[in-house]
Parts: C-alpha cells; sequence; structure tokens
C-alpha cells in the first residue's frame, strides 16, 4: 500500500519543474510589444553567451528581456525558498512572508534607503538591499516575539501579529511616502511590486543574497522536516531547536530582503507555491525546498509575463496578478486545507 | 557497574519555577528504573532535563559518564532516545522517512544515508513490529502504530538510555504489553530506560526499581514490592488501596479502595462491622465514606474483607488464615464492641469458626443492625439462630442490604445533617 503521492519520483518531478522554468522563460523572453519566436530566443541567447550578440533583437533581449525574466525567476524563487521555511518552522501552511509582515519590514528599510539616495546610484544599489534585510530581520523578530507566550507560538496569533505589523509598517512606508514628494511615484510603483526596473545591475544586486540563503536553506532540509515534528521532539533527535529556528529565520528574512529589495510587495507565491508542491511531493524538504524554488521561478515569470502583456502597452505591476489569483488561493486554504494539514 | 544515566543532586525546573529538588537517581546499563508520582510531581520534568527541555539549576545530570551540560544536541541524540507521551504528526512523512529521521545524529550536513543507517531503520522497525508500515503515510496510521514508530524512531538512534514518557497510555491492551515487553528485552540487551508509570501494577511488572516523585522530590529508588505499598500510596496519592501480588505475574498489584478525599468531611459515631468471607468489603469501604469511625470484628488473615479493612485503616482483631476464634480473639471482640454506638452484622454465613462475633455483638447491649435473615446461614446447629432471634427480641433492626443499613443508622443515631 502506497500513498498516491509517492507515485510521484522526487528526482522525476524537479527535472520536470526544471524544464518547465526553461520553458517559461523563453516564453517570457519571447512576449512583449515585440514578440520573438522561441528558436530566435534560443539562437539570441547563444549568440550573446558566445559573445556574438548582434542587431536590434540581441538587443531587446539582452538588455531590456532577460534580465527582466531572470530577475523575476530570483524573485519568485526566493519569496516560495522563504515561504517553505516559515511554514516548516511554524508549523503551518498559512505562513509566508508577505502574511507575517517580512514583507512590509523589508519594504520600510528598502523605502527608507529609496528616499535617503535621491539617484539610482551605486551607493542604492547597496543600500536598499541592505536595508531591506535589516527591516525583514527586525519585524520577524518582533512579529515573533508578539506572537509568542511563554515560549509557544501559536498559529492564530502568529497571524495576528503578522497582519497588525504588517499595517503599522504600511502606514510608515506611506507616512514617508509624504516627504519625499518627488519619489512617490517609483515607490508607489515599486510597493505594488513591479519589476518594471529591472536591469542587470539589479540582477547582480540580489543574486548573492539569493544564492547563499538558498545554498544555506538547502543544506538544511532535515531539520526543516525535524521541525515539522515539534520543537520538542526535533530536539530529542538532535536538532539544537532555538539556534536552529534563529539560523533559519535570517536565511528566510535574507531571501525574502533579496525579493522585495527589487520587485517590492509581491504576495502569496510563498504561501501558494510551497503549498501545491506539498501537495504532489509530499512534506520532505530534500524535495519540497528545490521543486518550490523552481516553481516559484516559474510562477513569478508567467505572472510578470501577463502583467507585462495583458493591458499591453499598459504594464500592471506584477504584485496585483499574483494577488489576484493568491487572495482567492488564500481563503480556500483557510476553508479547506489549513485546517486538516 | 558503572550507571549509563546518574542524577546527582539535581535541581530542575523551568525559567524561575523549581519543580524538582535535590534529585539523586542511577540508572545501570540493561535496567529499567519506573518513576510513579501524582500528576504534576515533576516526573516528566525529570525526563525533559536530561534532553534540555526543562532547566538543570544546580546538582548534575551524566549521560553514559559526560555531563549533559557538556553535551550538543546533536551528541546527545546518539546516546539519548525517547518515546514521548503522545505522538502527533500533522505532515505525511512515509513511516520509513519518520524513523530514518532517528538517524539524524549521526549524518553530516550533507551527507545522505548509508548502508548502517538503512540498516539500523530496517532493524528498528522490524523490532517494534511496523516494517509492514513502511510505506504508509504516517498522518493516516492509528496512535498506537504511531506510538510504536516513535519507539521506532528512538531505536534508531542506537541509544544507550532511553526514556519513555507514559510510553503506553494510548495503547490497547495488546500493543500495551507489546511495547513494555520489547522495553524489557531491550533493557537485556543493556540499554537503560527510565520510564514514567501512571499505571502502578505495570510500573511494578516492567520495573526492576521504582521511584516515587511527590511534592517535589524523588525517593530512594527500590524494588517495586517495597517501594509500592498501601503507606505509600495513602501518603503520595491520597488513595487507600489494597496492594496484593498478582496471582499470575507474581507481581505488585494495585486496588484503589477509596480516595481521602472523598470521605465525608463530617465525622460521625463509631461503628463495629461483622463480616468475613468477603461479604463486608463494600459495606466497609461505603460506610468509611459516610464518615463513621469503623472497627470490624474477628477476621481471617487472607479474607477479603481483612484486606479491605486494611486498606480502609478499619481496626479489626486478626486472626490467622482459617484459623476459629479462640477465647482471646472472643475478648477483643467484646472490647471493640463495648466502645462503639451501634453494630453491623452482614449476611455472613456462621459456623463454630466465627459465631462468637455475633455473640459478643449480641451481649455488648448497643443497637444492632442485621442484613438479610438468619436462615441458611447456620451451621453451628442452631446457636446462631438463637443469638440471632435474641438480638431482635432486644430490639435489632433486621435490613435487607447495605442502603438498608445506611437508612437504619440514619434513624437509630443522629442523622448527618442534625449535627
Amino acid at each position: 500500500m502506497t500513498s498516491p503521492r509517492r507515485d510521484i519520483s522526487p528526482a522525476l518531478a524537479i527535472c520536470g519543474l526544471a524544464l518547465v522554468l526553461v520553458a517559461a522563460v523563453i516564453a517570457g523572453i519571447g512576449s512583449g510589444a515585440v514578440s520573438v519566436a522561441p528558436g530566435d530566443v534560443i539562437a539570441s541567447i547563444v549568440r550573446g553567451l558566445s559573445g556574438r550578440a548582434q542587431g536590434m533583437a540581441d538587443t531587446l533581449i539582452w538588455q531590456v528581456r532577460l534580465p527582466r525574466v531572470v530577475l523575476a525567476a530570483l524573485v519568485g524563487a526566493a519569496l516560495a525558498g522563504a515561504g517553505v521555511i516559515y511554514q516548516a518552522l511554524f508549523r503551518n501552511p498559512l505562513a509566508d512572508p508577505y502574511i507575517l509582515g517580512i514583507s512590509s519590514g523589508a519594504g520600510l528599510g528598502a523605502v527608507i534607503a529609496l528616499t535617503l539616495t535621491a539617484q539610482a546610484t551605486a551607493l542604492r544599489y547597496g543600500l536598499v538591499p541592505a536595508a531591506a534585510f535589516v527591516g525583514a530581520l527586525a519585524t520577524m523578530f518582533l512579529v515573533v516575539k508578539l506572537a509568542s507566550w511563554r515560549g509557544r507560538l501559536d498559529a492564530i496569533s502568529l497571524l495576528l501579529a503578522g497582519v497588525a505589523v504588517s499595517y503599522t509598517l504600511s502606514a510608515l512606508t506611506s507616512f514617508l511616502q509624504v516627504f519625499a514628494r518627488e519619489q512617490m511615484a517609483s515607490v508607489v510603483f515599486w510597493m505594488m511590486g513591479g519589476l518594471g526596473s529591472a536591469s542587470w545591475p539589479y540582477v547582480a544586486m540580489i543574486a548573492p543574497m539569493f544564492l547563499v540563503g538558498a545554498a544555506l536553506a538547502l543544506a538544511s532540509t532535515r531539520e526543516l522536516n525535524l521541525m515539522l515534528l515539534g520543537d520538542e521532539r526535533a530536539g530529542q533527535l538532535g536538532v539544537d531547536v532555538s539556534r536552529f529556528t534563529y539560523f533559519a529565520l535570517t536565511v528566510a528574512s535574507l531571501l525574502t530582503a533579496a525579493a522585495v529589495a527589487v520587485a517590492g510587495l509581491i504576495g502569496f507565491v510563498g504561501l501558494m507555491v510551497p503549498h501545491m508542491v506539498r501537495l504532489t511531493l509530499g512534506p520532505d524538504h530534500r524535495s519540497l525546498l528545490p521543486a518550490s524554488l523552481l516553481g516559484g521561478a516559474t510562477v513569478l515569470v508567467l505572472a510578470d509575463l501577463v502583467a507585462r502583456t495583458v493591458m499591453a502597452p499598459v504594464e500592471i505591476p506584477v504584485g496585483i496578478v499574483t494577488a489576484v489569483v493568491g487572495g482567492p488561493f488564500f481563503v480556500w486554504l483557510l476553508v479547506s486545507g489549513g485546517r486538516s494539514r | 557497574m558503572t550507571s549509563s544515566l546518574h542524577f546527582s543532586r539535581a535541581c530542575i525546573g523551568y525559567g524561575a519555577a523549581r519543580i524538582v529538588e535535590d534529585a539523586t537517581l542511577v540508572v545501570a546499563p540493561g535496567e529499567v528504573v519506573g518513576l510513579v508520582g501524582p500528576n504534576g510531581a515533576g516526573k516528566s520534568t525529570l525526563l525533559r532535563a536530561i534532553t534540555g527541555e526543562a532547566d538543570l539549576f544546580a546538582g548534575d545530570i551524566d549521560v553514559a559518564g559526560t555531563p549533559i551540560r557538556q553535551m550538543t544536541a546533536r551528541e546527545r541524540a546518539r546516546v539519548v532516545g525517547v518515546v514521548p507521551q503522545q505522538v502527533t504528526v500533522a505532515f505525511s512523512f512515509s513511516a520509513e522517512a519518520f524513523v530514518g529521521m532517528g538517524r539524524h545524529p549521526y549524518l553530516s550536513r550533507f551527507g545522505s544515508p548509508g548502508e548502517h543507517d538503512r540498516a539500523q531503520v530496517e532493524r528498528a522497525m522490524r523490532l517494534t513490529d511496523t516494517a509492514h508500515l513502511a510505506q504508509r503515510p504516517v498522518d493516516a496510521l492509528s496512535g498506537g502504530d504511531l506510538q510504536r514508530l516513535a519507539l521506532a524512531q528512538a531505536l534508531a538512534q542506537e541509544p544507550q538510555v532511553l526514556l519513555l514518557d507514559e510510553p503506553t497510555s494510548h495503547l490497547d491492551l495488546n500493543h500495551r504489553l507489546q511495547v513494555l515487553d520489547l522495553v524489557r528485552d531491550l533493557a537485556s540487551d543493556g540499554i537503560s530506560v527510565l520510564a514514567v508509570f501512571h499505571d502502578l501494577d505495570l510500573a511494578a511488572r516492567y520495573s526492576d526499581r521504582v521511584a516515587v516523585v511527590s511534592d517535589g522530590r524523588v525517593s530512594a529508588a527500590d524494588s517495586p514490592e517495597r517501594v509500592i505499598d498501601a503507606d505509600m500510596l495513602r501518603r503520595v496519592f491520597g488513595v487507600r488501596a489494597v496492594v496484593g501480588i498478582d496471582p499470575v505475574t507474581g507481581t505488585t498489584a494495585v486496588t484503589p479502595v477509596l480516595r481521602d478525599g472523598a470521605v465525608a468531611a463530617h465525622r460521625r459515631g463509631r461503628l463495629l462491622v461483622v463480616g468475613g468471607s468477603g461479604v463486608a468489603s463494600p459495606l466497609l469501604r461505603q460506610l468509611v465514606l459516610d464518615g463513621w469511625q469503623v472497627s470490624a470484628a474477628a477476621l481471617n488473615a487472607g479474607d477479603t474483607d481483612a484486606h479491605v479493612a486494611e486498606a480502609l485503616g478499619v481496626p479489626f482483631a486478626h486472626l490467622a488464615p482459617f484459623a476459629p476464634m479462640d477465647e482471646d480473639a472472643a475478648a477483643e471482640v467484646r472490647a471493640l464492641a463495648a466502645g462503639v454506638d451501634a453494630i453491623v452484622v452482614c449476611d455472613v454465613p456462621f459456623g463454630h469458626g466465627n459465631v462468637e462475633n455475633l455473640g459478643a455483638s449480641v451481649g455488648a447491649g448497643v443497637p444492632i443492625v442485621l442484613v438479610g435473615g438468619i436462615e441458611g446461614r447456620d451451621y453451628t446447629g442452631g446457636r446462631a439462630e438463637a443469638l440471632w432471634a435474641a438480638a431482635l427480641n432486644a430490639g435489632a433492626v433486621e435490613v435487607a442490604n447495605a442502603d438498608g443499613v445506611r437508612a437504619a443508622l440514619d434513624s437509630l443515631l443522629d442523622k448527618p445533617d442534625a449535627r
């Protein structure tokens, strides 16, 4: 007797997801005001990689489309990875960086940095992600502190604390904008969650954060599994629980900050993707985490594709697209899955 | 023999609250030590101090010769396995993956399980009779299966010390015996076991030694029959109980008779109960509960009424097993009868061995309540019937059963609410 979800081999599923991501990336590069056939996209990428890029099409793909798609993939993967970690630590499928208020914390940090640095300077590229990370980390500890009672964290308090902190920080963020009117438009667009300003410097800015965060998370999959058994049992089986919790929260905040620093507030990716993957592959983080990273990347590349093309030439912030899909999904999760899982 | 687990003058608690003071306890390899005591006394806290979930304020706890303060969580998990009271899993790992988590303390960060790890998981599942569940998702299994999987998970840690926190409280009778028999076998292989038991009979049956945890203190561990006695049960649990030997297992068996807290606060008069052959036991218990100060006439050692009277703290004239009453015994009963407000004679058969209980009662000159009729119970050739008739002539009340006794006593003596 085997559980149905075991019929899908995790290794096979991860390879499949990688292929889907590649297809989504090619589609994402090909779509836009000027559409490029998939074959031409591949040819252009090959030319660019071998240093022989030429003509308008290659410039469009290499300078506009590719950085944007890569950035979308990194942001999506980072959000999904953070979601996986939060959900394991809190044993709660409703946890994600957006709902816990971590994104708002990172957002406030980023907006402060944006307001202080008037132009797109090297200082801004360094300061925004750093401030986002500090904001995310501080918010994380604040929310956990607020939701803990006698050393215990319960799901409802966690969500309530997350929502409360999130509103407060958003208000502070709006308040800041009143003082920085000349940057209001860009901050507002950034806050709605957008990849419109994507460029290679942005990719370079968050790629190291993402790579470090993802590597540390992938090195902790066994501990994440044990955390699902509860703090007490994890400790009995050899996990230094409080140390690991702080470590994992820091990793998740790093991933969240990477995403928020370049793309603003994008909700629900960190919630939906891990949950869908868990439904198909089961709870084992050795497959859940890599599959969620790939899935998150794919989802955001596709969401950005929709955001760019559905009302072209007007571009919708990608956060609106994920929220339109994610809101109902969250309600469904609350009504059905959240109780039994 | 070296100890695998050694508490020396350990003070344990949580944060600012000290739960257990000055605990000293040794568990040797191959030994099962049981912890018994009331709820909230600190039994589980003792176990939790070993795994670092409770704080060790003073003293030491050594595991396999190393102080736990010096061990990392990983090092400790290679030596100490825990089976919790109840296992809850909200996520659908396969049973095999679940047991495999017990190998965590042996795996390097990027290492994957090797031949030895798989062999240990397989062995743990075979021992706990869970091998057939290997591919099942754990969130679909019964509590009994989960409990055995938790034991398998702990065994996969290859522990030298196994801690059990009421490991069988959620198991049915069959699985309870299966798990505890297995624990005994593991101890025979050299593992040290420290187990919290709520069920005193199981504690006596499966422990080499038992320690009592109460009021923040841990008693010296000793053999179950020396630790679990009526005196300890009354002192620690506030329960009066018959402590005997289970005829099948030959181990201590506890039958609770009444809780001290259930005895009526209102003190009533003094009664003498004539019983024997076990017929008086329920009435003795009820009268003590009602607040009467009860003594009993002569009872043979080994008689159920004698066991119950002892458990209740009811004084009585002691007879050797199957011995008839001699003049000394009769005099003792007369002395008891002289000091009471009323006498209750139960529907016990009367022979030459015990008819003097009836004789002493009739001669005492206090109100008598007779249960049942004498017909068919007189094996003395008429003496018992004559005494019975004399009692009735002198104004004794004849009632049908225990309820009748209580009603008769209420009307003969004071009502409970009269005082």
